[in-house]
């Protein structure tokens, strides 16, 4: 009986490797299948390339993919059961993402449910499911590809779906997620196909392309925005900032105002509002950044890296343990409401609900975000990025400010009027006139 | 196409091999106790006169389900340079193969009544 020797049998195995024959137990029985059948026709006399040619054309026009094929097939095959729960797990979460997509876009009411809803089914159940088939189809040698596209993909998912919530903590698990799938996922199977691939160079270079269409996300990620609006924003910020630094000085109109009582305490209202307005501004970049308290103050919006994370601010304006050294939104809230009411106080009451209109902070209106009743605090502070946060702090400064400026020269006008029959110049001349 | 070829036969339509190759394989391993691929395919051939051609592309897949099913079991030989794998049936498949050829029997025999049934009919005629 011939036997085949070890190049002929290296030449086989090759050959079946190359038809992507990749499960070692298959590549094992279809090789002692070849090699059997090739001996045998060997001893009837014929060569070994015929009887090679001949072997192989019993495979049929599938060939030996084929076979694989039909292997996993019939390895595969789930239950009916399981079928029915994964195929339908799969199209509710694909139709309440899709829904929750449109509300959202829409701003109708909901959206926030169905988008929960969709993506906790797809990574709580679907991919596990996913991931438990994928386990049993495929052999051992590929389990950490298939586990790594899991995490990956689960950590994407819920990494978008903080993301669209506003939920801290979306940046991190996205990335993480992402990087799983790029360090991990693409190079394995994409290494795994390069191993069983007829053409190489082909699959080299689709695995190239992949991992740079995911690196290419990385990077859009990180961007956000167009740079020049970006600039924009910021330059925003920082001349918001800068504005009330021209108010450093009222002293000398405040020299010429009568000093009441009711001045003076206005005076120190706003006085302490400024204060806790720059102290949180300052807190809010520390924090944020994770500077000291020194370089906050100096440093400009626009070299502030992470002004467009709104987790720390979010945290720090409204989580109430954290605000031991400075004030929570809501009490600066309350310190500018009490300005206003001292403000009005200032003005004869028949003006005072024009002046009232005319100032710019209404904590009192009621406030919509994406059909959702919410309030002013809520609605200016809440979920906003650093940058957005502190632009809004120096509006209510400047609002403050101004609002104060105006109290002052109101009294100051007021003052030399009622003093202009005793004795101002001017006021006399057009007297004696 | 394709399908067609999977189960080269040259007497039986697809079909009718496809539902029976289970049988086919335990009822043969009942009898030899332990065989390979190519010995399977090449019994078949030989028992049948030709009229049954098992492919690679059947009966290799069916193997490997039937393993992971728990009917069958493998060892391994070293042939020369290459692994030979042989198969034989579990205390599980040994019962499937008993109660799947009793249940082909009695098919078989349901079968050929009904068909001898159907043959008689056109003799009123003549």
């Amino acid at each position: 009986m011939s036997e085949l020797n070890e190049q002929q049998v290296a030449l086989i195995s090759a050959y079946i490797k190359q038809y992507g024959i990749a499960q070692n137990e298959l590549h094992d029985d279809l090789l002692d299948h070849v090699c059997t059948s090739i001996e045998n026709q060997m001893d009837e006399g014929k060569s070994f390339e015929a009887a090679f040619e001949q072997t192989i054309k019993l495979f049929g026009p599938g060939g030996l993919k084929q076979v694989q094929q039909q292997t996993f097939e019939l390895l595969t095959e789930m239950n009916e059961n399981m079928k029915k729960v994964a195929f339908s797990f799969g199209l509710t979460s694909t139709i309440l993402l899709l829904a929750g997509t449109i509300f959202k876009l829409m701003h109708w009411p909901g959206a926030a449910v169905l988008i929960v809803l969709g993506a906790g089914s797809l990574a709580f159940v679907y991919l596990p499911l996913l991931l438990w088939h994928k386990l049993k189809e495929s052999p051992s040698d590929e389990s950490l590809m298939h586990i790594s596209g899991f995490v990956g993909l689960t950590l994407t998912t819920i990494g978008v779906l903080f993301k669209i919530m506003h939920w801290p903590g979306a940046s991190v698990t996205l990335m993480s997620g992402m990087g799983i799938l790029a360090a991990l996922y693409v190079p394995l199977f994409y290494f795994k196909k390069y191993k069983t691939s007829a053409n190489k160079s082909i699959t080299l270079s689709t695995g190239l392309v992949a991992m740079t269409c995911l690196i290419l996300v990385f990077g859009l990620m990180s961007v956000r925005s167009s740079s020049e609006m970006n600039r924009g924003l910021a330059l925003v910020s920082d001349q918001l900032a800068s504005s009330n630094a021209n108010f450093q000085n009222l002293d000398e109109l405040y020299n010429q105002a009568d000093e009441s009582d009711k001045l003076v305490s206005l005076r120190k209202r706003v006085s302490q509002i400024v204060t806790e307005i720059e102290k949180l501004k300052t807190t809010l970049i520390a924090q944020s950044e994770g500077i000291s308290l020194d370089q906050a103050q100096k440093i400009e919006m626009r070299f502030v890296n992470s002004r467009w994370s709104f987790d720390i601010p979010t945290h720090v304006l409204f989580d109430k343990s954290t605000t031991d050294e400075v004030l929570n939104i809501y009490e600066l809230g309350e310190l500018v409401s009490q300005f206003e009411i001292q403000m009005l106080e200032m003005y004869p009451s028949n003006m005072q609900k024009a002046i009232s209109n005319l100032f710019p902070i209404k904590q009192d209106s009621t406030y919509e975000i994406d059909g959702e009743k919410v309030d002013w605090a809520i609605y200016h502070f809440h979920h906003v990025p650093l940058i957005g946060v502190v632009s809004e702090l120096s509006s209510i400064e400047l609002a403050v400010r101004n609002a104060e400026l105006q109290v002052l020269l109101y009294t100051i006008s007021q003052s030399a009027v009622s003093e202009s029959p005793s004795g101002d110049q001017g006021a006399s001349e057009a007297q004696s006139l | 196409m394709h399908k067609k070829l999977m189960y080269i036969c040259l007497m039986y339509s697809n079909e009718l091999i496809k539902g029976t190759l289970k049988t086919i394989v335990l009822s043969l391993l009942v009898k030899k106790g332990r065989m390979y691929g190519y010995e399977i395919t090449q019994h078949v051939k030989e028992e049948t006169d030709g009229k049954i051609q098992l492919t690679e592309g059947a009966l290799y897949p069916l193997l490997h389900r039937l393993e992971a099913d728990g009917l069958l079991e493998t060892e391994k030989e070293n042939i020369g340079k290459r692994v030979r794998k042989y198969y034989r049936l579990t205390e599980n498949g040994n019962n499937q193969a008993t109660s799947l050829a009793a249940e082909f029997h009695e098919f078989s025999q349901t079968m050929n009544r009904l068909l001898n049934n159907f043959s008689l009919k056109p003799s009123y005629n003549v």
